[in-house]
């Protein structure tokens, strides 16, 4: 069979329903394509958790640093997922955090961002966490099998997640004025990096992933699912919203913003790696990856003792 | 950005392989595929596999497998049987209503 006649018969799986297994054929963009994606996806999981183990110490009572302690493992454990994932496409775990660190490859631009207080704790668990949900559950349906696997696992604890960050919200908002000023501080930073998490416009006749359904769904399609869930809970807590400042459409009853509200400047000094934290945050994973150097290669010498 | 000076340090072939994790919940439950950890030798998968896919108390027994000691099957024409083989489906013997009902009827005119 050609490399033509294989691409063909891949695409007529695809359409038809059909899931794709590490193992199996598939076209070099197909393989570049997921393995990318899901790489940015760990990369997101590890660098995630630096701006949440910022805010233990910080945190306001021992059960609340506890709990936030097992949602930093969490998304370490996650990354150990999605690195194991992406490894068996092709690219070992070293190659892909030595890119991470020397700032080769991405990570979602939430994670560009500084936290100053018990506030940012609230809005990162709830709505970027929220966001995440959105965007991973309709992940479920990607045709990469063995995305789908970990994502159900990673779903479930992300639910979890949700609900921890729903509940540090509800403590704020229903406290004194000093902690609900804390938390609309929280959101006149966040909104906008939030609408920024689900990307720009599809470019539907272009992306090679959601013609081979590794996305499901367009980035504008999961930012107005999220507005339309999300709005009307902050709203209802008395709390406002900057710009793009949402409303509600008449013709469709949803929650939305304007296109033109969006500022994507600060969108596109991140994905060249230029965001307010991004030079710190991976300061502090290449000196863990540093630090940690011993444990490698202690693992690696105890097989050499005991062979 | 300012790109780091650090250059990863050219390792000797690393002796860590993938090993494939195995979960059962329960005695009555069977053990499924959950996961893959890296480790260089099985003691330390079983404590990488105990720590990832254990942590909720979701797994009471482990199999921790070198991926290589696994030998993989699939065919995608398994679906579709070369011959008739319904005979070993429950759903080839749905006519058992209608069986029943004419034996019934036979034993009722024997008896008369």
């Amino acid at each position: 069979m050609t490399y033509e006649e294989r691409w063909t018969g891949f695409e007529a799986h695809i359409d038809g329903g059909g899931m794709v297994e590490a193992g199996d054929w598939m076209p070099d963009e197909y393989r570049a394509g997921v393995l990318k994606f899901i790489e940015m996806h760990a990369n997101s999981e590890i660098m995630g958790a630096i701006p949440e183990r910022e805010q233990i110490p910080g945190a306001p009572s021992l059960k609340r640093k506890m709990s936030l302690t097992a949602k930093v493992q969490d998304e370490v454990g996650h990354a150990q997922l999605l690195y194991r994932v992406a490894e068996d496409l092709g690219k070992s775990r070293d190659a892909m955090y030595w890119d991470l660190v020397s700032g080769k490859s991405k990570f979602h631009n939430v994670f560009h961002y500084p936290t100053f207080h018990w506030g940012d704790a609230a809005v990162i668990g709830w709505l970027i966490d929220g966001a995440a949900l959105v965007t991973q559950a309709s992940l479920l349906e990607s045709s990469y099998a063995p995305y789908t696997r970990v994502l159900k696992r990673i779903c479930a604890e992300e639910q979890l997640h949700l609900r921890h960050g729903e509940d540090i919200t509800l403590e704020l908002a229903s406290g004194t004025d000093r902690q609900r000023a804390m938390l609309q501080d929280a959101l006149n930073r966040w909104w906008l990096p939030i609408i920024h998490f689900f990307g720009p416009k599809s470019n539907v006749d272009k992306d090679l992933l959601l013609r081979w359904r590794v996305k499901t769904r367009t980035n504008e399609d999961l930012r107005a699912e999220f507005l339309d869930r999300y709005v009307p809970k902050v709203l209802e807590l008395a709390f406002e919203l900057p710009t793009p400042v949402p409303f509600k459409d008449a013709a469709s009853e949803r929650w939305v913003v304007n296109d033109e509200d969006i500022d994507w400047a600060p969108l596109d000094a991140i994905k060249k790696n230029q965001g307010p934290e991004t030079e710190r945050r991976l300061g502090l994973r290449r000196r863990s990856y540093e630090d940690h150097r011993w444990v490698r290669e202690a693992l690696d010498d105890q097989t050499s003792q005991a062979a | 950005m300012r790109r780091s000076t650090i250059r990863p340090r050219r390792r000797p072939e690393s002796l860590v392989e993938i090993y494939e994790v195995f979960r059962r919940s329960g005695h009555k439950q069977p053990f499924e595929h959950c996961g893959s950890v890296t480790a260089p030798d099985v003691g330390m998968a079983t404590v990488m596999a105990k720590e990832c896919f254990t942590r909720r108390g979701e797994g009471r027994h482990l199999w921790v497998i070198r991926r290589a000691d696994i030998h993989t099957w699939s065919d995608d024409s398994l679906p579709d049987p070369a011959a008739d083989k319904s005979y070993r489906f429950a759903h080839a013997y749905r006519d058992v209503v209608k069986k029943r009902a004419l034996a019934r009827s036979r034993a009722q005119a024997d008896a008369r």
